[in-house]
């Protein structure tokens, strides 16, 4: 709680001056100043995060079976985020700087420009870094908190594994944002991706969960090879991997992006952009790298909200954010970046609808949602894009813990067929609470939700922007649908007529039941028990499903509170979305440049938007509640089956999510796979058959002279004499003159 | 005396362990690697970092009448790669301490014999010497594997010694040509093109075969010889690389060779290729090679791309990451192609890291291997239920291999790749102007447009990003072994039970008394190369600010006999076209 | 025919023999030399063929001595006198192994033995 206050602290009292300052610079291409003389203390952020993971390394070492691990993670990441909120203090009062910490790479070669390369361990510290390190380092923690609770059952195997891996996530995020140059930054993309890598595949006896963890390390890394050449160009374009020192050579282009001149740039600078982009698309799943992200849901759940739903997937959120002026001098760059945002959120949005596994559900809502973050960015509403990152983070982490909750106490039960009325049952309100605030948030419920205030500013920034009409009617439909499939989700499996069937995990849970926290409570299996099937019985004949205990359910009290509470910092403090519109507003990511606004049918696009983005939410929402609530009687079914044979194929296809991993399977994959059997077959006949040919020759020679050596003295013997008469005959022949 | 001892306390412990008792062979030599590799400490420990020049260097008179002489110095080039070969020395000896247990005076001794000659092949500043080394390090190998191997190792051995030896005489040839061509030189001829040259250097024009004189004879070749002798050189060296086309002696070798064999050849056999071609093939012919970059890049990329894509259909662990090796070296030699400061810088790293996380990776191997008698990724599965301490060195180790920022891998990859990237003439040169005395524009930027972060060069970003595909490759091919091997349900050969083994190994029936997870030797050896991934790619600074006075001089050399020897402005033509 | 060889027989010095110059002399010893190759060539019997190898022998030792005499130098005749004294090791040797040979397999046939077919 003190990291929270510490934030609206900071935010009420710091950030106002500043942000006069920063409106005052926006109207003119000033360049973004930096001081060199930041913090000390910013490099305890990620300090505290390794050693954390450092100690959970030794915990694992000395096979310590308690929850240990789990307290040094909670503790050093909230110490990291009390560290983040000093620091923010520290920026909002003194303006950007940068930490310096130690040399990293250096490979000079001479004096001039560009003949250096230079990354170093260091901070940029400004309040875009802030605004995403407060909410990391805080989510984090909580998440951190939860887990220690949700990941009980793995005390001793598993536990100390994972909080090494999650604080290594932490520092990694945390050398992300806070990196001063696109090296560290690729340093912390990687890293991010390898603690991905290692937490979705955390329960590696399952196949699937290793599969799921390869393909997202590898189509991450299909981004980062992107990533990496576009810091390679900007390195040969602007001489240094340094934002500052970039930042500084962009200034000159953005005069003639303002001038709308972009003939005037070299296509090399522009090219920049969209080689991020790619590093963006790969790590914030957006298309045709999002596969990656829905089966990442195979991590424990904690892991699937805090790294895939609320931070990892960000960080191309930020990359843009970060690097905003780069794009803006790249003609194309930010129009590609919003059609791929809402082309994302609309597909996502169609596959989320056809879902039935819940966690999967909120992972292409995140797919979604992210799209709508690109979108913004793309259509230069860079404030909106960070608020709803910032709202979002709260409220998907919260839906994705009320989920793992539910699974938890369900023995891996998510299928909202087999769920139904766990909001109601004993010792199950908060997370019935939390989820409503999650969905309506989600939803983009009008008014009292910081979800609709973020989605609105970038719906309305959509149809502000005279280029991005389209992109705007995209994401309005995808507003809808996003208010259908999560209230599809909160009807199903919250409210209604109770009703369980356990999942498959049983034997996860049965040996840690008895010293369980929720001992006391009843278990509310009076809806269940008279339901479950036959084949069921043996397995579910002793089952009860244990409401969660005081961890999560603070930890979804407090994430509830606060994703309420993040409306005050957005809306109560002046100028476009309020705190977080300053944030941006004083970092890099200022969208600069006059645009003529659009108006949408005659009114000023944002406050149609307000009307009529809530008008879609309800919508939405209503749908949801007449096909999955009204008069719904068991868990199976409700009317929404009856009218799935009027979509024909459609629903089956968004079912099968489209079949794009079928088809990225057919076309890449497996033409791969057969190229690498053909490779491998050259290599043994052709390639190394040459090799052998040409040690097989001298043999070979060998094998036609062998008959004349018969063994035969007498061969010999004539072979001798006609030699002899042979030599003979050309002495004879050389010494007779003719 | 410094470098001699390094050569000769192996060569002495060799002898002592022959001469010894079987019982204490074992100790013997690790007593001898251990204080080769404290000499070698010493020797970091006296080496001057700052100094760009050739240290320690010191010669004595062998076959004078032809200028033969035992001179040996390093720079820091050498001498990292010399600290590396140090440190496997007893790593290796520790590692086949169960895995070893015939004929262990044979093994041990060869061990050491081959420890001395790589150490003298990068201690060597004649090449004559130089090529004595590098041959000799063939026989201790071909003993390793062809008595200690695993089923196929007679053939292994037999093609790995005639594969290599076969090139590597093309290579003497190359160097006999130079020192011929040097001894014909006339005074006139060296005076033409420099007149302080015969000062510095009053070998030219005898028979020598001493480096320096050497590597400014070779300047004084024409384009045409010079690329005779780079084809000489590389027929040697790009086979101990291995370059594309003739790797294929090295899965063998690396399957059948025994788990120190492996490392050796992993960790220094290989790098004496990619020394050698830095050391000599750069130096001697500077236009040639800066000619010939592309072609040689693109067998470095189709290396890079064709051996990843194989890693990916094998069953045999083994031979997997032997084949990540025709991979990896492809990014060290594409990188030294580069010819700029980063490429090569990342290059000479990308040795020294590829002997860290290769060698580790084949060390684990051998582990599973002694425990299982099986490499093959059918019969093995999910070991990290077994054995979290192995999978935990697997991944951090893997992840190496991968180039993951933040460990050892990803600094010389990244520099590598980012040389290659820069090294095109086509980005325009920031200081050349047109003849029209306009900025030079470039193939990549538009008119006005400079680019201070590119260099002269004739790779560009295409061979970056078609070189970079092999990340992605790379990755896909480590977790595919890591997700079979490490992770998923449990898999044991069949008829294994957790108590040592009950297949036959070669022919030494061993009833190991190895734990289920690794023992404290075994993560002893572990250790220090996990520590120096670490410390390699958290800071490598040191190691970056050492190369850079002998790399900046080796791209001297290059970029001035280039502009010497071409027109400058072809590539400013083709540019304007 | 008869004559000469007797004339040849009894004379003992050389300038007796003025009709028979060098070329006789070589003529017989490469007579002699003709003749043991083709009983080696033909015959299979061992130590037939032995004494066909002993015959070329001594025709290379006539050869010698008439060289000697020829150039009246008295180093081929003292070469013969060795060859004469390695000959006959080299015969109790030879047969030797030819008593060897005959015990091994019962047999003097040469084409017994291919041992060394390649």
């Amino acid at each position: 709680m003190t990291t929270l206050t510490n934030i609206l602290h900071a935010a009420l009292t710091g950030s106002i001056g500043q942000h006069g300052e920063v409106a005052h610079a926006a109207a003119g291409a000033a360049p973004v100043q930096i001081a060199a003389n930041g913090p000390w203390y910013a490099v305890l952020i990620p300090v505290f995060a390794i050693a954390a993971f450092l100690l959970c390394a030794l915990c694992a070492a000395f096979k310590v079976k308690s929850k240990l691990p789990a307290w040094i993670t909670v503790a050093c990441l909230a110490a990291s985020c009390g560290v983040s909120a000093s620091v923010y203090a520290w920026v909002s009062s003194h303006g950007p700087a940068i930490t310096y910490v130690f040399d990293w790479i250096h490979v000079v070669w001479g004096k001039d420009k560009g003949q250096s390369f230079v990354a170093n361990f260091a901070f940029y510290l400004d309040t875009l870094t802030c605004l995403w390190m407060l909410f990391v380092t805080g989510l984090a923690t909580l998440i951190a908190l939860y887990a220690s609770e949700y990941m009980s059952h793995d005390v001793g195997q598993g536990y100390n594994r994972f909080f090494a891996a999650f604080s290594l996530f932490v520092f990694s995020m945390a050398c992300l944002v806070m990196a001063d140059n696109f090296i560290l930054l690729y340093l912390g993309w990687e890293g991010v991706g390898l603690c991905s890598y290692l937490l979705i595949g955390y329960f590696y006896k399952k196949p699937s969960a290793v599969a799921a963890a390869k393909k997202a390390f590898i189509v991450n890394r299909i981004g980062d090879l992107f990533l990496a050449l576009g810091i390679m160009l900007c390195f040969v374009h602007f001489g240094t991997v340094e934002y500052k020192a970039v930042f500084a050579g962009v200034e000159e282009y953005i005069k003639h992006f303002e001038a709308g001149e972009f003939n005037k740039i070299p296509p090399v600078a522009q090219w920049i952009a969209y080689l991020l982009m790619g590093g963006a698309f790969g790590k914030s799943a957006q298309l045709p790298l999002y596969v990656w992200l829905p089966d990442a849901m195979e991590g424990p759940t904690p892991v699937s909200a805090l790294i895939h739903a609320a931070t990892m997937v960000t960080a191309g959120v930020f990359l843009i954010a970060r690097t905003y002026p780069i794009f803006m001098i790249s003609q194309y760059a930010l129009h590609s970046v919003a059609w791929v945002g809402a082309l994302t959120a609309l597909l996502a949005a169609t596959i989320g609808m056809a879902q039935f596994d819940i966690k999967r559900i909120m992972a292409y809502s995140t797919v979604s949602q992210l799209g709508y973050m690109f979108a913004g960015l793309g259509v230069m509403t860079s404030v909106g894009a960070a608020a709803h990152v910032f709202t979002h983070a709260f409220f998907k982490a919260m839906l994705f813990l009320s989920c793992g909750a539910v699974m938890h106490g369900f023995a891996g039960q998510l299928d909202l067929r087999k769920l139904s009325g766990v909001g109601s049952m004993p010792g199950w309100r908060i997370v019935g609470i939390a989820m409503l605030v999650g969905c309506l948030n989600l939803a983009g419920f009008p008014i009292i939700t910081a979800g609709f205030w973020s989605k609105d500013a970038i719906l309305g920034g959509a149809f502000a922007n005279p280029h991005a009409q389209s992109i705007g009617w995209i994401l309005l439909l995808t507003a809808g649908l996003t208010a259908y499939y999560t209230f599809r989700v909160y009807f199903r499996v919250f409210v209604g007529p109770q009703h369980f069937e356990p999942g498959d995990e049983l034997h996860a849970h049965d040996d840690h039941g008895h010293d369980h926290a929720h001992a006391g409570h009843d278990h509310g299996h009076d809806g269940g028990h008279q339901s479950h099937s036959h084949d069921k019985a043996a397995a579910s004949h002793d089952f009860h499903p244990h409401a969660p205990g005081w961890a999560i359910n603070t930890v979804l009290a407090i994430l509830a509170i606060s994703a309420f509470v993040v409306i005050l910092p957005l809306k109560l403090i002046p100028g476009e979305l309020g705190w977080v519109g300053q944030m941006v507003e004083g970092s890099t990511a200022r969208a600069v440049g006059h645009m003529e606004h659009a108006k949408f049918f005659g009114f000023d696009a944002h406050q149609a938007m307000m009307v009529v983005s809530s008008v879609v939410g309800l919508a939405g929402i209503a749908v949801a509640f007449v096909l999955h609530y009204a008069g719904r009687t068991s868990a199976a079914t409700s009317r929404a089956d009856a009218l799935l044979p009027a979509f024909g194929p459609l629903a089956n296809w968004a079912q099968h999510k489209w079949y794009v991993d079928e088809f990225y399977d057919f076309l890449i994959r497996k033409p791969l796979l057969v190229l690498a059997h053909l490779f491998h077959i050259i290599d043994q006949y052709l390639v190394d058959g040459l090799v052998d040919a040409a040690g097989y020759l001298p043999r070979a020679i060998g094998r036609l002279l062998r008959p004349s050596q018969s063994g035969e003295l007498h061969g010999y013997a004539l072979g001798m004499a006609g030699g002899v008469a042979a030599l003979l005959l050309i002495v004879f022949l050389a010494t007779t003159s003719w | 005396m410094m470098l001699f001892s390094l050569i000769l306390a192996p060569l002495a412990s060799a002898f002592l362990v022959a001469l010894g008792p079987a019982a204490m062979a074992r100790r013997t030599a690790l007593a001898g690697t251990a204080v080769t590799f404290f000499a070698a400490c010493a020797a970091l420990y006296l080496f001057n970092w700052s100094a760009p020049g050739y240290q320690f260097e010191q010669s004595l008179p062998w076959l004078q009448q032809v200028g033969i002489n035992l001179s040996v110095g390093v720079d820091s080039v050498a001498m990292m790669l010399i600290a590396l070969t140090a440190l496997l020395g007893p790593i290796c000896v520790q590692s086949s301490k169960t895995a070893i247990t015939d004929r262990v005076k044979t093994y041990y001794s060869w061990l050491l014999v081959l420890q001395a000659a790589m150490t003298g092949v990068f201690a060597s500043r004649d090449l004559i010497l130089f090529y004595i080394c590098f041959e000799f390090t063939l026989a201790p190998m071909f003993v390793l594997i062809s008595l200690y191997g695993s089923t196929n190792r007679r053939k292994a051995a037999i093609k790995f010694f005639l594969y290599t030896f076969t090139g590597s005489v093309i290579a003497l040839a190359g160097f006999v040509y130079v020192a011929w061509f040097s001894s014909r030189l006339t005074p006139g001829i060296v005076n033409a093109a420099d007149p302080s040259l015969l000062h510095e250097f009053p070998q030219l024009g005898k028979w020598t075969f001493d480096l320096a004189t050497l590597e400014q004879a070779a300047r004084l070749m024409s384009p045409a010889k010079q690329g005779w002798v780079l084809l000489a050189l590389l027929a040697g060296f790009a086979v101990k690389v291995p370059l594309f086309p003739v790797h294929t002696w090295l899965p063998l070798a690396h399957t059948e060779a025994p788990t120190a064999g492996s490392v050796i050849l992993a960790g220094v056999l290989l790098k004496l290729g990619t020394y050698a071609i830095y050391r000599f093939a750069l130096p001697f012919c500077p236009v040639a090679i800066y000619e010939h970059a592309p072609l040689i890049s693109v067998l470095c990329i189709v290396g890079i791309l064709y051996g990843g894509l194989i890693c990916w259909v094998q069953t045999d662990v083994k031979k997997l990451v032997a084949y990540s090796s025709v991979a990896h070296l492809g990014f060290c030699i594409l990188g030294m192609m580069a010819l700029n400061n980063t490429g090569i810088s990342g290059s000479i790293l990308y040795m020294i890291n590829h002997g860290l996380s290769t060698g580790a990776l084949f060390l684990l191997i051998g582990m599973i291997y002694e425990r299982y008698h099986t490499r093959s990724m059918k019969e093995l599965g999910g070991i990290a239920a077994k054995m979290p301490i192995w999978a935990t060195f697997m991944v951090f180790f893997t992840m190496a291999s991968v180039g993951l920022p933040g460990l050892n891998g990803f600094v010389s990859e990244f520099l590598c790749i980012l040389g290659a990237f820069q090294a095109s003439s086509a980005w325009g040169s920031p200081t050349a102007t047109l003849p029209n005395g306009l900025p030079n524009a470039g193939l990549w930027g538009s008119a006005g447009a400079a680019h201070p972060g590119s260099t002269l060069g004739s790779l560009g970003p295409w061979f970056a990003a078609v070189a970079g595909i092999g990340m992605i490759v790379a990755a896909i091919y480590l977790l595919y072994m890591v997700g079979k091997v490490v992770w998923g349900p449990l898999v044991e050969p069949h008829g294994h039970d957790s108590h040592g083994g009950h297949g036959g190994h070669g022919e030494s029936e061993s009833h190991s008394v190895l734990p289920t997870d690794l023992c404290a030797r075994e993560i002893g050896v572990l250790v220090p190369l996990a520590v120096l991934c670490v410390a390699l790619g958290v800071y490598p600074k040191p190691a970056l600010d050492a190369l850079s006075g002998p790399v900046s001089d080796t791209v001297r050399v290059v970029q001035t006999a280039r502009s010497n020897a071409t027109i400058p402005a072809d590539s400013v033509k083709e540019a304007a076209r | 025919m008869i004559q000469v060889l007797q004339t040849l027989a009894q004379s003992g010095f050389p300038d007796r023999m003025h009709a028979a110059t060098l070329s006789h002399f070589l003529l017989v010893s490469a007579l002699m030399f003709v003749i043991g190759l083709i009983g080696f060539l033909t015959r299979r019997n061992l130590i037939i063929m032995f004494l066909c190898t002993e015959l070329m022998f001594q025709a290379a030792g006539i050869a010698l001595v008439a060289f000697g005499r020829y150039h009246l130098d008295f180093s081929g005749q003292t070469f013969v006198i060795f060859v004469l004294t390695v000959a006959a090791a080299e015969a109790a040797m030879a047969l030797a192994l030819v008593v060897l040979l005959f015990r091994r397999r019962e047999s003097l046939n040469a084409e017994e033995w291919k041992e060394l077919r390649g």
